[in-house]
């Protein structure tokens, strides 16, 4: 007869156990701090890239086959998100100690860049898209492909001749009036949606004039000299009577980004606020409407038109964790220098980059005269490098707009964003 | 000592599994809700219960803490009810109760970030239902963009998706209910009703237990359904406890508040789940008593 296990003994060997394998776990994760090892100049460059109906992984493998071809004996690894993002995969495949090499998609911040390879002494990032503005204390962590314009109204100009719209409204009382005219001539005169795409749009409509009144806005909130909630009023109220007027749907929250986009595209819509990612949607999509677009409008009386708000596109970040730095770092190079690589990622995604204008398409061109005549570029919502606000600042914000489909006030919506601002510092 | 290893041989195995797969995920958990780890750094520090305190204070995460509850009481119930419902319509040895047996069970099988999108087509402010109402000049129904409607849309999705199992395992509950008893309650002149009620309900006591925890946990859990059908909108309205403990952890790189919001998910699920199957217990004794 087998005895009793129940003793003492046991129970403390079985403690020291889970306190080792709780430790082993706790310690295993790759938090190194070393820079990284210069690595051989042949071998595997691990890169974890997000993954889109636009950027597929046999894109990914596509798109680096021709590095792969000039380096013999290098294999780039593409690795997918095996979370729902690569945000939160990152940190997963960290605390594994199986950290990737290069990371795409995410830019660098105070909690990031700890882990990541300083870039600053290659004199190549010079020449890189918002290279300066995504630099942290004077750093470079993150270089990217190009830039994504967000301030842009994308619309039907066929609808705007119906309703006797001559010309793209300039500032936000001429928008006004124009979804009042595209109402009485009976289209939807804003189309939005929920997920996202709520609190986003009025981020990228409000990018020019928050930029004009406070141009130095981030380093305001940063030292609590102005709220994002009481500098947004004026937005937020101004949206909050659209709401009332029937200028967006009431029931928008209830459609996803991509019914919102069929919605424009299908001409139901006079205007649709996006970033210029939407403009290879619009290409493909050939809608039957005459499709333009302007850059958002400022508040009236300041110039027009305002300030951009832009994004990096497909930025790139090489890991300080790295066993590979030298191979990595060339591979980032080349996916950022590259013409060829750079001239696939830009039209891949609907990005943009001065001096690749040749293959836009008519409504390319458009965005690409927009951000060439906007005085300056900025930064947006979270935003990036000195510019930034709180992690988790996106989705709070768009919470709490969409708040005001559900029947709370412009200021309690203004209050609430500063409470969260307020729990964060 | 030789029964010693052989004991150990046999224990050892799963002893391990557990405790890796089980036990040590629950102390990390545990260890991290008592510090600031945002999911990068590399020596996250101690804070105490300062998470804990936190979370009575987040308006938000108390009151993801309600619709969990909310959903849970009433998905439970939901669930045992249409469950046995079915069970009892398709208890039968036919071909056509073989059929909707399959078809009831068939929903559980899909995945539900699958069925969320699937069921947002369909209820969506542009989907089916929608359309076919404005096509005949009616208003559209809110059913995803009003806070009350989603958050009975998200519930009703769920029944849809999980009933199927309540179903299979009513199914095998009824086949242990006496046929000596229903035949005795049939020739005393007992309604089916009345045979339903003092015969077939009280034999399926350990089956509803087994029902209402099962479904009582796994409401509690409820994420992959929020994140495709509703996305925790409109406004946050139908964020539960497992899609903030997500969101705080990643979206706002917060993984030691988030810690905590699973630790306290546990120890509340766990709770809940004791105080039902304990509930149940003293009620199927007192129908054997």
């Amino acid at each position: 007869m087998a005895r009793s296990v129940r003793k003492p003994g046991r129970k403390l060997g079985l403690l020291t156990s889970v306190v080792i394998l709780v430790g082993a776990a706790g310690c295993g994760g790759g938090f190194s701090d070393d820079k990284g090892a210069a690595g051989d100049s042949t071998g595997e460059v691990r890169m974890l890239v997000n993954i889109t109906p636009n950027l597929t992984k046999s894109y990914w493998e596509g798109l680096v086959k021709p590095f792969e071809d000039a380096n013999p004996g290098v294999d780039v690894k593409i690795e997918a998100p095996t979370g729902s993002g690569v945000k939160d995969t990152l940190p997963q495949l960290l605390a594994a100690g199986n950290a990737p090499d290069v990371v795409e998609t995410l830019m660098a911040d105070k909690v990031l860049a700890p882990q990541m390879l300083d870039l600053t002494d290659q004199a190549w990032t010079k020449d890189t898209p918002l290279v300066e503005q995504a630099s942290l204390d004077g750093k470079v962590y993150t270089v990217g492909v190009g830039q994504q314009a967000q301030s842009l109204v994308f619309y039907n100009k066929d609808a705007f001749i119906k309703a006797g719209i001559s010309a793209p409204p300039k500032d936000l009382d001429e928008l006004t009036a124009a979804m009042g005219k595209l109402k009485a001539a009976g289209y939807l005169p804003l189309q939005t949606a929920g997920d996202y795409v709520t609190g986003l749009q009025l981020l990228q409509l409000s990018d020019p004039s928050i930029a004009t009144k406070y141009p130095d806005w981030y380093q305001q909130i940063s030292s609590k000299q102005a709220k994002v909630g009481e500098t947004m009023l004026p937005l937020l109220e101004r949206y909050e009577s659209w709401i009332k007027n029937g200028y967006v749907d009431k029931n928008a929250l209830g459609l996803k980004d991509v019914g919102a986009q069929t919605n424009f595209l299908s001409g139901k819509a006079g205007m649709y606020i996006m970033g210029s990612w939407f403009v290879r949607t619009a290409d493909d999509a050939k809608p039957k409407f005459d499709l333009g677009v302007f850059a958002a409008p400022t508040e009236a009386g300041q110039p027009s038109p305002g300030p951009q708000g832009v994004t990096m596109a497909a930025p790139y970040m090489v890991l300080k964790s790295t066993k590979q730095r030298d191979l990595s770092v060339k591979l980032v190079q080349w996916l950022v220098t590259d013409k060829t690589a750079v001239q696939s990622q830009l039209a891949q995604d609907g990005n943009f980059r001065k001096g690749y204008t040749d293959k836009l398409s008519p409504l390319g061109k458009q965005v690409q005269d927009i951000l060439d005549q906007a005085p300056k570029q900025v930064a947006q919502g979270e935003g990036y490098g000195a510019n930034t606000l709180p992690q988790g600042f996106n989705g709070e914000w768009n919470k709490a707009v969409q708040s005001l489909y559900t029947g709370k006030s412009a200021k309690a919506v203004a209050t609430r964003i500063d409470s969260w601002m307020g729990s964060k510092s | 000592m030789r029964a010693r290893l052989t004991t150990l041989s046999m224990v050892g195995p799963a002893l391990v599994l557990f405790v890796v797969m089980l036990v040590v995920p629950v102390c990390l958990s545990l260890y991290l809700s008592l510090t600031d780890w945002d999911g990068y750094s590399a020596n996250p520090a101690f804070v105490g219960l300062k998470n804990y305190v936190s979370l009575t204070h987040s308006a938000e995460a108390i009151r993801a803490g309600w619709v969990t509850l909310l959903i849970a009481a009433v998905g439970t119930v939901l669930l045992s009810v249409f469950g046995l419902g079915f069970a009892l319509l398709v208890n039968g040895a036919s071909r056509l109760n073989a059929f909707f047996r399959i078809v009831l069970f068939y929903p559980h099988v899909l995945s539900a970030l699958v069925v969320g999108f699937l069921w947002s087509a369909v209820l969506g402010t542009s989907g089916v239902v929608n359309g076919w109402l404005t096509s005949k000049g009616a208003e559209v129904l809110p059913f995803l963009s009003d806070p009350k409607w989603a958050l009975a849309s998200l519930i009703a999705v769920l029944v849809w998706a999980g009933f199927g199992v309540n179903v299979v395992l009513y199914l095998a509950g009824l086949q242990t209910v006496s046929k000596d008893l229903l035949e005795a309650a049939h020739i005393d002149g007992a309604s089916k009703r009345q045979t339903f009620f003092n015969v077939t309900l009280p034999a399926l006591a350990p089956v509803v237990t087994v029902n209402l925890v099962l479904s009582l946990v796994t409401l509690l859990k409820t994420y992959d359904l929020v994140v495709s059908l509703t996305g925790g909108g409109p406004a946050g309205s139908t964020q539960t406890a497992a899609y903030l403990i997500l969101w705080d952890s990643f979206h706002n790189n917060a993984l030691g508040f988030g810690s905590a919001q699973s630790v306290v998910l546990m120890l509340i699920t766990a709770g809940l789940a004791l105080t039902v199957a304990r509930l149940r217990a003293r009620a199927d004794r007192g129908v054997q008593g």
